[in-house]
């Protein structure tokens, strides 16, 4: 008796945080749904997570949850559901563009109703999002490869403009296999809906781009060099878009030429900084000289 | 289900409802009292997803590096003024002190890829000058500047470190000894400056008012911008 009533309360919490935190129309369409299909549910943890945190953990990608506990038959969590849905829709993007259809063909694929799809409060910007994120998880478990390489030994360590432009092509190579439907993603992220987490994701990007490029500025730097490689990486994407070269080698080597001429910027404000003191000196001493020659202001 | 990260106090308030409505339903009192045993254990074990324990320590560590940045800033904007003075020596020992904490929190914000306040140029610019312009009026408003902003810092270090405490002390143990050890500095530097007569400075209590709405002002900039 007093395992059924605390299940029910189990239950009972789930379904009140899904009400409080997601929406009532979630909360009540998932219990909905879930009844729907007969899914057996176990009941949740609250797990203490224990992890110390290290430097360089997971990407702060903010669309992933983090899976922790035994992965139970069907779907332990809606979490986890829509991951599942969402990776499985993006087999018919080729096919169906970045649309609802797309996550109804994958809602078929796992054996789920079409309705599903009344899930994603922001439609085709939820898939496009999914695989943003999933992209740079992808690339951030690359640069962390390649880091441990370095610091092992096993790998010599790229000077910066070759590391920030190798990891650039390899984020944007992600998109290839999509590469017909992108311009309209590209358009749907740029949605009111959907622009903060867009605009998060590249921020994710050109971040563990210059981490991991290792670039440890505390001050206006570390803006300065994020705006400028957000900037590379928006028009290298353009530029992708309509390439029709083989390989595509154009987009790789307007790549090279934009971050060449970005360390070339950085240089010269080096030089510019330093012949501007230079001169400043050159001047004061003028000044100085001038004066005693004329003999003004001398205490006599 | 796992709440989403939205706030474990959605999860408290969600969990509070429905274990009112499930205590008014019970008729026995043995259920009604393990059901509030049962609700007290799940809100003990509360805890911050990882977003939002990021989201927390990104604005400690960020608004932290900002003050001490700030601190540096009006240091040397005071020694600009009175580095030759009498009152040189003991300004140059606490700025020393704040160079030591500004490198830690330069550690700290790597570590924890926290990304620095966007405002930086102009605490830069406005830490030069409110130590310059206090010490303008002498060492005593020097001395009253230093009590104002190490009080306020002292106040803004406790409060993190309540907030640290009540989150998981075991688990920000090493954040925790840092901000234990930089407000007790700050704190002899709020005695120091009291012991050089900053009471003395012209219309004290003003200026003390006025430097210490400005750091709030700051510190709740910085957290969020």
């Amino acid at each position: 008796m007093a395992a059924l009533w605390r299940c029910g309360l189990q239950r009972g919490l789930r379904i009140a945080t899904a009400l409080s935190c997601g929406g009532i129309r979630r909360g009540l369409r998932t219990s909905a749904y879930l009844r729907m299909v007969g899914v057996d549910q176990q009941p949740g943890q609250y797990h203490h997570t224990s992890q110390t945190y290290t430097a360089a953990q997971e990407s702060s990608s903010s669309c992933h949850s983090e899976q922790h506990g035994e992965k139970a038959e069907g779907f332990e969590s809606e979490e986890e559901l829509r991951q599942q849905l969402l990776s499985a829709a993006l087999e018919f993007v080729p096919h169906f563009g970045w649309s609802m259809e797309a996550i109804a063909e994958g809602a078929k694929v796992l054996d789920l109703s079409p309705a599903v799809t009344g899930m994603f409060s922001h439609g085709p910007g939820d898939l496009v999002l999914h695989f943003v994120c999933q992209c740079n998880k992808q690339l951030s478990g690359q640069l962390t490869e390649q880091h441990q390489q370095v610091q092992t030994g096993q790998q010599e360590a790229k000077k910066t403009d070759r590391f920030v432009k190798d990891a650039v092509e390899a984020r944007l190579r992600m998109v290839i296999p999509y590469i017909d439907t992108w311009p309209q993603a590209m358009s749907i992220l740029l949605l009111p809906q959907n622009i903060t987490e867009s605009l998060s994701s590249l921020m994710n990007i050109v971040d563990e781009v210059w981490y991991y490029a290792g670039d440890r500025s505390t001050d206006s730097n570390w803006y300065t060099k994020r705006a400028i490689l957000a900037g590379i990486y928006n028009s290298t994407e353009l530029v992708l878009l309509q390439d029709t070269s083989p390989g595509y080698e154009e987009t790789w080597n307007f790549l090279k030429n934009r971050v060449n001429d970005a360390v070339n910027m950085a240089q010269s404000v080096k030089q510019v900084g330093s012949t501007g003191k230079a001169l400043f000196q050159g001047f004061v001493g003028a000044a100085v000289t001038l004066k005693n020659l004329s003999g003004v202001a001398q205490n006599r | 289900m796992r709440p989403s990260p939205s706030g474990r106090l959605e999860m408290a308030r969600a969990g509070a409802w429905v274990g009112a409505a499930a205590l008014r339903s019970l008729l026995r009192p043995g259920l009604r009292l393990s059901a509030a045993i049962a609700w007290q254990r799940a809100q003990a074990a509360r805890y911050l997803s990882a977003r939002a324990e990021r989201t927390m320590l990104g604005r400690i560590i960020r608004v932290d590096h900002a003050g001490e940045y700030g601190a540096n800033r009006i240091y040397a904007g005071q020694m600009a003024v009175l580095g030759g003075g009498p009152v040189g020596p003991v300004i140059q020992q606490m700025w020393d002190q704040e160079k030591q904490h500004l490198e830690k929190f330069n550690e700290l914000i790597v570590d924890h890829r926290v990304r620095p306040t966007l405002l930086m140029p102009f605490w830069n610019v406005a830490g030069f000058v409110l130590g310059a312009g206090t010490a303008l009026l002498g060492k005593e408003g020097a001395m009253a500047c230093t009590v104002a902003v190490e009080e306020s810092i002292s106040q803004h270090y406790n409060n993190q470190i309540r907030m640290l405490m009540e989150e998981d002390p075991e688990r920000h143990k090493e954040l925790l000894a840092v901000l234990k050890k930089f407000r007790d500095e700050e704190m002899e530097h709020h005695d120091t400056g009291l012991a050089h007569d900053a009471e003395m400075a012209p219309a004290y209590s003003l200026l003390k008012n006025i430097i210490q709405a400005g750091c709030k002002a700051a510190i709740y900039i910085s957290e969020r911008i």
